[in-house]
């Protein structure tokens, strides 16, 4: 069951990109697109690449060689569409708070270029096992630099918002998590595959790829469908204590 | 391998990171009300003295250079303590702010804005102060300013109260009558 090309190898492989599409007409049809069109526009290239790519393994003229060079391009485009959609979720975090904007995308800026740096050095010193299929180690080692980039952005993000208490609203995190959970799990897996490590066991991790990837999907649909908790939307009135407690504050205050 | 073995022990930090993070969002969802136990008063007056610069001048005349590090490094650790409480009230005022923005009023939605931006800009100035409080603990001749952290404390206490004060104007304020 556990191997490749099994059913659950091609269900796994399907089901996220065909969710992505039910996921992109969702948004279009609610209108929801207006707030996200980097993320739509990554649902659809996402879904679109994973159906080429599938097909592309299948067929059989199409050759290791074409396979693996189509998917090195698209994940190279890919990862420049998510740096994209990182770059929407942060604008939407900080878009009605001006004051935190500046210091926000100097610091994404510079966290992103130190992580860049850190990537390509990961890079650098990752092995080429085998000569005759160094596209493929090309191909992993690409992946881990993408996620290790992919990964650190996101984890600033959430830093970032809960160090000044920042409220998501519920779509915006909702991607966020998603992109958290399956950048993470994905970082070690490529970085172990990267390392030449686990040689016989590449389908489990494949598996494991494509699993996160599943849920990562069934989690952006569940913030999509589940309407935001009132609770937080609603305007809760600061309640007599922190009255009491700003009264006596701005009593000394004045009387100093 | 070792690259690999470290790659993957910071992937699973980082997703032990953002999940607990996501379980935080959604407990705090659920407790707005906790908010006001969160905001703890500051005695401004001992904290302006602590930071007078004119204060660490006068212990330094007047105490040998050994003696001098150790009442600064004490001092330090005092003004530490008391950015922490700031920033945490911050904290306090920007989840405050941020439920009260959503409200229909829009005299009520502005006051919340403004307390919020307000306790950002002290949240973030707060985190440098604790960050120059530390390297002074290394050098404690050296010497740093934080009278604006100070100043936009009391920034966002007249938000906060003005925001307070639309949102329960039935409230008795006891500091209209001072103003």
């Amino acid at each position: 069951m556990l191997q490749a090309h099994s059913f659950l190898w091609n269900y796994l492989w399907l089901a996220p990109s065909g969710l992505q599409v039910g996921l992109a007409v969702l948004l279009w049809r609610r209108g929801i697109y207006r707030s996200f069109p980097v993320f739509l526009s990554y649902l659809i290239f996402e879904a679109t690449e994973e159906f080429a790519l599938f097909a592309m393994d299948v067929l059989p003229r199409v050759s290791p060689e074409a396979f693996w060079k189509a998917y090195c391009v698209g994940r190279l485009i890919e990862g420049l569409v998510k740096f994209a959609v990182i770059g929407e979720l942060f604008s939407h975090l900080l878009r009605r708070w001006p004051a935190l904007a500046k210091l926000g995308n100097r610091l994404l800026r510079g966290t992103g270029a130190v992580l860049v740096l850190l990537a390509i050095l990961a890079a650098a010193y990752a092995p080429i096992d085998d000569p005759r299929f160094s596209l493929v180690s090309r191909a992993h080692i690409l992946q881990q630099t993408l996620y290790v980039v992919q990964c650190g952005l996101i984890l600033f993000l959430f830093l970032f918002a809960s160090h000044f208490r920042l409220a998501w609203d519920n779509q915006t995190f909702g991607i966020a998590l998603g992109f958290g959970i399956v950048w993470c799990e994905h970082m070690a897996t490529w970085a172990v595959m990267a390392s030449g490590a686990l040689l016989d066991k590449r389908e489990l991790l494949d598996f494991l790829n494509m699993a996160t990837y599943h849920v990562c999907v069934l989690i952006w649909f569940y913030y999509f469908l589940v309407p935001q908790r009132s609770a937080s939307a609603s305007a809760v009135p600061a309640q007599e204590h922190n009255l009491e407690v700003w009264n006596y504050e701005l009593e000394r205050l004045l009387q100093r | 391998m070792t690259l690999a073995i470290i790659l993957v022990v910071a992937a699973v930090v980082a997703l032990g990171v953002i999940l607990r993070l996501a379980i935080t969002r959604s407990l705090q969802a659920k407790g707005n009300a906790s908010l006001a136990a969160t905001i703890r008063p500051i005695d401004i007056e001992a904290f302006r003295n602590l930071i007078d610069p004119a204060e660490d001048d006068y212990l330094r005349w007047r105490l040998p250079p050994a003696q001098f590090r150790v009442v600064r490094r004490e001092r330090l650790h005092a003004m530490a303590a008391y950015v922490h409480v700031v920033a945490s009230n911050a904290a306090a005022l920007v989840r405050v702010g941020q439920l009260a923005v959503a409200s229909g009023d829009p005299r009520v939605a502005g006051a919340a804005q403004r307390v919020v931006n307000d306790a950002l800009l002290l949240r973030r100035n707060s985190t440098v102060v604790l960050l120059r409080i530390y390297l002074a603990l290394a050098w404690p001749n050296s010497g740093f300013a934080t009278g604006r952290l100070v100043d936009g404390y009391e920034q966002l206490s007249g938000a906060a109260m003005l925001l307070g004060r639309l949102q329960n104007p039935a409230v008795p304020v006891r500091l209209s009558a001072m103003l």
